[in-house]
């Protein structure tokens, strides 16, 4: 029994030191209040709001996420809008009546006329085709000429003369206007600013 | 590997063009088929903002015309789309553009690169072959170590120094011409030479420090004619477009 008891004080003991240390390690309203309170947050074991507000946050934003992930594959799912054609979408405003230009009718004169230049045309257009492509023709045979009088020559000059040309396309070149350039024109100051439509998928 | 003697000596030419800077004019019946193709466009459209604009205004002026006094605030000055158009024209007018006729083209100075702006133009430079003078496409002879378009690229060096921008179409020649020496110097070894021709577009627009020599031309496929010599001219001709 004295053994118990003795036991028992040394467990109240402890208590109240405690509660006196406690005591002492409560911030006092001081001049030294602020460096205290530091001390006090970096020494003692935190069981408190900090932590919980991790564990809320994580799950909150594993919530966001799995929303977004949800919403990205239901757009994903529909088919892909087709991108509208510009040129091919009349306005409205082009189909007011009166926007329809009144002309006097064609006469058969006129149309006769009209017919038979078609035609003349198309005579014209044949004979160009035609010598266009003589005159590919011919070139062809010339080279093909060529090379074969190389081979009699030399079989490595005419592999090298048979091998592709890599430096050759792309090749672009601007093509010819109506007047040439002005020496010494000067172009007005400006910016060019595109604002075509760019649709995306 | 050992070389057989060659009784064949090799050249290789350039023919370098200078593609037209303008169009060509159009052809009689290219013309009416424009005028025509117009035509139709007019007659298929429908008026456009500015010519509803005009039609209005002219409504208006009409309109004020007939009735005897105005109707519309004085002292408001309003653009109508007829001003629009004339202050446009007096622009246009007001623009002076480049002839399409060059100096060169009145001279007929055939050295010059500002003439015929609308053909292609080829060079020519007259070249000592055997004891003669004669006009021919830039050629010299071909070295063994070289592919036949690097000896024409060479030939193009030789004549026009080498800060001449061209692209020459290809590693492949584009026509041959073949001659056989007088009996006099020819042997065995000896018969002939095979001239390769190569072509390339002229890209540099600017030779002022690029001639060496004086004797030199830029001429057209038509004008070649005054040149060379009729066998080469034809196998030249033959792969030349124009």
């Amino acid at each position: 029994s004295m053994a118990s008891q003795s036991a028992s004080l040394h467990a109240l003991c402890p208590i109240s030191f405690l509660s006196s240390w406690l005591r002492q390690a409560v911030p006092s309203r001081g001049s030294h209040w602020q460096s205290s309170v530091l001390v006090f947050r970096a020494s003692l074991p935190m069981r408190a709001q900090p932590k919980k507000k991790k564990k809320v946050d994580v799950k909150r934003e594993q919530a966001q996420k799995d929303r977004m992930k949800k919403k990205i594959k239901k757009l994903e799912k529909t088919a892909p809008e087709l991108i509208p054609i510009e040129d091919f979408i009349t306005p409205m405003k082009y189909s007011d009546s009166n926007r329809v230009r009144s002309l006097p009718d064609l006469s058969p004169e006129e149309a006769e006329r009209r017919v038979l230049l078609m035609k003349k045309w198309c005579l014209f257009k044949q004979k160009q085709d035609n010598a266009e492509k003589k005159a590919i023709q011919s070139m062809v045979e010339a080279q093909q000429e060529a090379l074969k009088e190389l081979r009699l020559e030399s079989e490595e000059l005419y592999q090298a003369a048979i091998r592709r040309d890599e430096g050759l396309f792309p090749f672009e070149r601007e093509g010819p206007s109506y007047t040439p350039p002005l020496p010494g024109y000067d172009p007005p100051e400006g910016k060019c600013v595109d604002i075509t439509k760019v649709y995306t998928q | 590997t050992a070389a057989a003697p060659r009784s064949w000596r090799l050249f290789g030419a350039m023919c370098l063009l200078r593609l037209p800077r303008i169009t060509q004019p159009l052809e009689k019946e290219e013309e009416e088929m424009a005028a025509l193709m117009g035509q139709i466009e007019l007659e298929k459209s429908h008026y456009s903002d500015h010519e509803i604009r005009k039609l209005e205004e002219e409504e208006l002026l009409r309109r004020r015309k007939e009735s005897a006094y105005d109707d519309e605030v004085p002292g408001k000055t309003v653009i109508m789309a007829q001003d629009l158009e004339d202050k446009w024209e007096q622009k246009f007018l007001r623009f002076k553009a480049a002839p399409r006729i060059t100096d060169a083209d009145k001279s007929n100075n055939r050295t010059s690169l500002n003439r015929k702006l609308d053909r292609n133009l080829m060079l020519l430079v007259k070249q000592k072959i055997g004891n003669q003078e004669l006009w021919l496409l830039p050629q010299v002879e071909w070295q063994p170590g070289e592919t036949l378009r690097s000896t024409a690229e060479r030939a193009m060096a030789t004549f026009l120094g080498d800060h001449i921008e061209a692209k020459v179409l290809g590693n492949a020649p584009y026509g041959i011409y073949k001659y056989k020496f007088p009996r006099a110097i020819r042997t065995e070894d000896n018969m002939g030479a095979k001239v390769f021709f190569f072509k390339a577009f002229l890209q540099s627009s600017d030779l002022s420090q690029a001639e060496l020599k004086e004797d030199h031309l830029w001429v057209t496929k038509d004008e070649l004619g005054d040149y060379l010599k009729p066998e080469y001219l034809k196998k030249v001709n033959r792969f030349l477009l124009d």
